[in-house]
């Protein structure tokens, strides 16, 4: 026992040195989706979803993951040479098999010498991405670390799933606690097999158990990370001055803070999906750049992921000094969300290439 | 050494058209078969096929070597040139060359192309591989976007109004409708340039050429045998060509590199004079190229070549490559018959008599030009 | 597959990159990589990457239909100074039609210049979009 409180843990020896994260410009209204496809006109206000952002029909994946990253490494002026990791999360690849990972580091001119590879695990394959950057760095395997979240999330149309399904993306650049605004205090995550959403090899849109995603899915593998994480560290809500969870639409963090004992004041600042919609990995991970954005020195963060599946990745970070000029260096959460032109249903699904056209 | 002279003795030229119920081997038929006709031309050292999309819209390569299979010519030599879009001047140029020396005597250059196998989207694609395919074209830069590109900068550079550049499809109109080879033989109005559809902005529809299917062929000779034919043979004094840099590379976009060389070293051969003395047919793939044109070759000075469109009496009297049309590979060759014709029996209602008669082309945006200097025998 | 592979690979870094061409003998700098100074031809030449951020000088509005091309339509293509002082043209994105003007400060982002639907390579590079405020 002894021995365990004087070992640190190693996420502590890590922490964030660099993010970026990429909003496309365009917006479709969850109103004209909804009013399109006869869902009752209460329903986007109930989820909490006002509109959703559109990726441009030349931006996917790799794309706005290459913003992201270039913004994460601009922030935190490091040396490309120097990533000895690019890790992609991402549920909507653009090519099935062949790494988006390869791409961006390509574009960025990160070093050969790399471990990258692209990561599944529905939304949380950005969060699980972060937790092995953290674990290459923490034990001295590699100096920096890339860990994207990018989605281009695709719906059926006509689903539900279409009034939050956006695209966006986020990237953090991990590295010694010493060089990061941001420390990673704790680390946990947990997973199970759980069937509440998926997609088959071969589908185009993914199938989803609609109520069953909540309770069985969303709530138990949250809650269950982030107690796991206050009693590894013994922390309560209290002691995080903001709470980040995934944001599948605006509705569900709020529940899930509130289950979980955080006023909803810690939760509000991290919140994105309503303007944005649900970004898949980005979604967590965009909230989390946002309150960054607006955090001090000493502030603590919780950030939760959560990916179909199912499973929760439950941080503890720490903001340090710095942080300020940092948020400086590149365009800003709140930026990106003013940035926006709306769009009509028809130019999203243009965009998304939801029509069947005669090609090749 | 003494070189050859070289002359055109005899040119053929059909409608430019979509010619949907014949293919390249017919419609290059109909111009060999004229213009070897009554020539007085016993034997052919050398056939020069011009074609700039053989490989892209006919899936035929060795172009020239089909056609003389196909045309019972199977002793002769070939070979197809392709320069873009001045590819029928560069076989010309080839040709020039071969007689000048002496390594043949008489020569047949034939320009063919069938744009009109494929819709417009798919030509579009085609026809913008004349660019630095790495550099441009897959970075989704297409000819009209350039031509747009150096409007905008004419337009500032003088301070004038879109619609002072308007006259000069009109004016190719009208004199296409006096040349039954061109393709859109009608008048237009100018109000309907600014009306016709946006290509690339500020370009319209009616400022570029339509495509169409042609062939032409010339028969050359040289000093040698010139006296025997009967025809009245008209001489190829000179042919040059220039490349000029890539577009981005430009600092002055109203300025057309190559062409300003070609024009420069022609004076110095032939004399200040020699565009003014001549009858000229130009490139003008977009109107705008003709205004600049006209200003590198000394006939207008800079920025005012929109003033004296409606004098050009013996400019692109064919109606140009906006109304006769621009079957790209044909293009040169149509331009050398057209010219050839005008200054002997005469050509589109018309006939010159002055000096000189030049046919200029060129490929993009100038990426490559070419001039021809025809002097008919006094 | 109706692109070659290895044409686009070897250049992927002129693609994905602002690279310019430096003459070490006339002192030019041209954008993209030349074998030969594309000024001079001397070969003495080395390539230096750009900061990617430039001023719009001019611009069009296209309506070009090229096969494979058309859902990118309508495009802006515009010529850019980049802050190094070297002109390069290429497509603008993310900014209205009406809202296209000169001396919009742009900067390069990574979009898709066409793809070889639906089985073959997605062709990445260069555009230039507005710079993010902030950014």
């Amino acid at each position: 026992m002894f021995r365990v409180l004087c070992v640190p843990r190693p996420e502590s020896l890590t922490g964030i040195v660099g993010w970026g994260v990429y909003i496309p410009r365009q917006r479709v209204k969850a109103d004209e989706i909804a009013s399109l496809w006869g869902f009752e006109k209460t329903l986007p206000k109930a989820l909490w979803i006002e509109e959703k952002a559109v990726a441009s029909v030349d931006e996917d994946t790799v794309t706005m993951g290459w913003y992201a990253a270039k913004v994460a490494i601009e922030r935190g002026n490091v040396d490309p040479e120097l990533i000895g990791a690019v890790f992609v999360g991402t549920e909507s690849k653009p090519y099935a098999v062949k790494p988006s990972a390869t791409i961006i580091a390509d574009a960025l001119g990160i070093s050969k010498k790399k471990l990258s590879t692209d990561m599944e695990f529905a939304c949380r394959a950005g969060g699980e991405g972060i937790r092995l950057a953290i674990a290459l760095v923490a034990s001295g395997t590699i100096k920096y670390g890339l860990a994207i979240g990018s989605d281009t999330a695709q719906a059926s149309p006509g689903d539900v799933l279409e009034l939050t399904a956006s695209s966006g993306a986020a990237a953090y650049l991990i590295g010694p606690a010493e060089e990061s605004v941001a420390q990673f205090e704790g680390v946990v995550t947990y997973v199970t097999d759980t069937p509440d959403f998926w997609r088959r090899e071969g589908s185009k849109y993914p199938t989803h158990g609609e109520i069953f995603t909540g309770e069985p899915a969303y709530f138990h593998h949250i809650m269950s990370a982030v107690k796991m994480l206050f009693d590894e560290l013994g922390l309560a809500p209290s002691d995080f001055d903001y709470a980040v969870f995934h944001q599948p639409n605006g509705k569900f963090p709020l529940q899930v803070g509130k289950k979980l004992g955080f006023p909803k004041e810690k939760i509000l600042p991290g919140i994105v999906t309503p303007w944005i919609g649900n970004t898949y990995n980005g979604s967590a991970l965009i909230g989390l750049a946002k309150v960054l954005e607006q955090a001090k020195p000493g502030d603590r963060i919780l950030v939760a992921t959560f990916g179909s599946g199912a499973g929760s990745d439950a941080f503890s970070i720490v903001v340090r000094d710095g942080i300020g000029e940092r948020v400086g260096r590149g365009p800003k959460v709140e930026d990106l969300l003013k940035r926006k032109k709306y769009v009509s249903y028809a130019q999203y699904a243009k965009s998304r290439r939801l029509y069947i056209r005669n090609i090749g | 050494m003494e070189v050859s002279e070289v002359y055109v003795i005899n040119s053929a030229l059909i409608k430019i058209d979509r010619h949907f119920n014949k293919g390249y081997k017919e419609l290059a038929n109909e111009v060999v078969s004229e213009v070897i006709s009554k020539s007085g031309i016993e034997s052919i050292d050398l056939v020069v096929v011009s074609n700039m999309l053989s490989d892209c819209i006919l899936d035929q390569l060795d172009i020239s070597t089909i056609l003389m299979q196909n045309l019972g010519m199977t002793k002769v030599r070939t070979l197809r040139v392709e320069t873009g879009e001045s590819s029928g001047l560069a076989a010309l140029e080839a040709a020039w060359m071969a007689i000048k020396s002496g390594a043949a005597e008489n020569v047949l250059v034939i320009g063919v192309e069938k744009v009109t196998e494929y819709p417009t989207y798919k030509i579009n694609k085609v026809y913008g591989k004349v660019l630095d395919y790495e550099v441009e074209f897959i970075r989704n830069i297409t000819p009209p976007d350039y031509a747009a590109l150096v409007m905008k900068a004419y337009l500032k550079k003088y301070g004038l109004k879109r619609e002072d550049l308007i006259m000069w499809p009109v004016k190719m109109h009208d004199n296409a409708c006096r040349n039954a080879y061109a393709q859109l033989s009608f008048g237009i109005t100018p109000e309907k340039v600014l009306t016709s559809m946006v290509i690339s902005d500020p370009i319209h529809l009616l400022d570029t050429f339509p495509l169409g299917d042609g062939a032409a062929a010339l028969l050359l000779t040289s000093g040698k045998a010139v006296s025997n034919v009967a025809a009245e043979p008209v001489k190829v004094v000179y042919v040059d060509s220039a490349v000029s840099a890539q577009f981005h590379l430009r600092e002055d976009l109203t300025r057309l590199p190559a062409t300003a060389v070609l024009a420069s070293r022609l004076k110095e051969k032939f004399g200040d004079k020699v565009f003014t003395e001549a009858a000229i047919e130009l490139h003008d793939s977009y109107s705008i190229y003709a205004y600049i044109i006209l200003e590198e070759l000394g006939l207008a000075e800079r920025g005012k070549a929109y003033e004296i469109v409606s004098e050009l009496e013996f400019v692109n009297v064919s109606g140009g490559l906006k109304a006769r049309g621009h079957p790209f590979g044909a293009t040169g060759v149509y331009q050398v018959a057209e010219l050839h014709k005008l200054v002997t029996e005469g050509f589109a209602g018309r006939k010159f008599d002055g000096k000189y008669a030049i046919a200029h082309s060129m490929s993009g945006p100038d990426y490559n030009a070419r001039v021809a200097l025809l002097q008919k025998l006094a | 597959m109706k692109y070659s592979i290895p044409k686009f690979w070897r250049r992927k870094e002129g693609y994905y990159q602002i690279i310019l061409t430096k003459c070490r003998e006339c002192g030019k700098v041209a954008f993209f990589t030349y074998v030969r100074c594309p000024y001079c031809g001397s070969s003495n030449v080395e390539l230096v990457k750009s900061c990617g951020r430039g001023v719009v000088e001019e611009f069009t509005i296209s309506y070009n239909r090229v096969e494979e091309g058309e859902e990118y339509l309508p495009k802006i293509i515009a010529i850019v100074r980049l802050n190094e002082g070297v002109r390069v043209v290429g497509e603008l994105v993310d900014i209205d039609l009406s809202e296209v003007k000169e001396g919009v400060e742009v900067e390069a982002v990574l979009r898709r210049f066409s793809s070889d639907d639906p089985h073959g390579l997605i062709y990445y590079g260069l555009k230039f979009a507005p710079v993010i405020k902030g950014a």
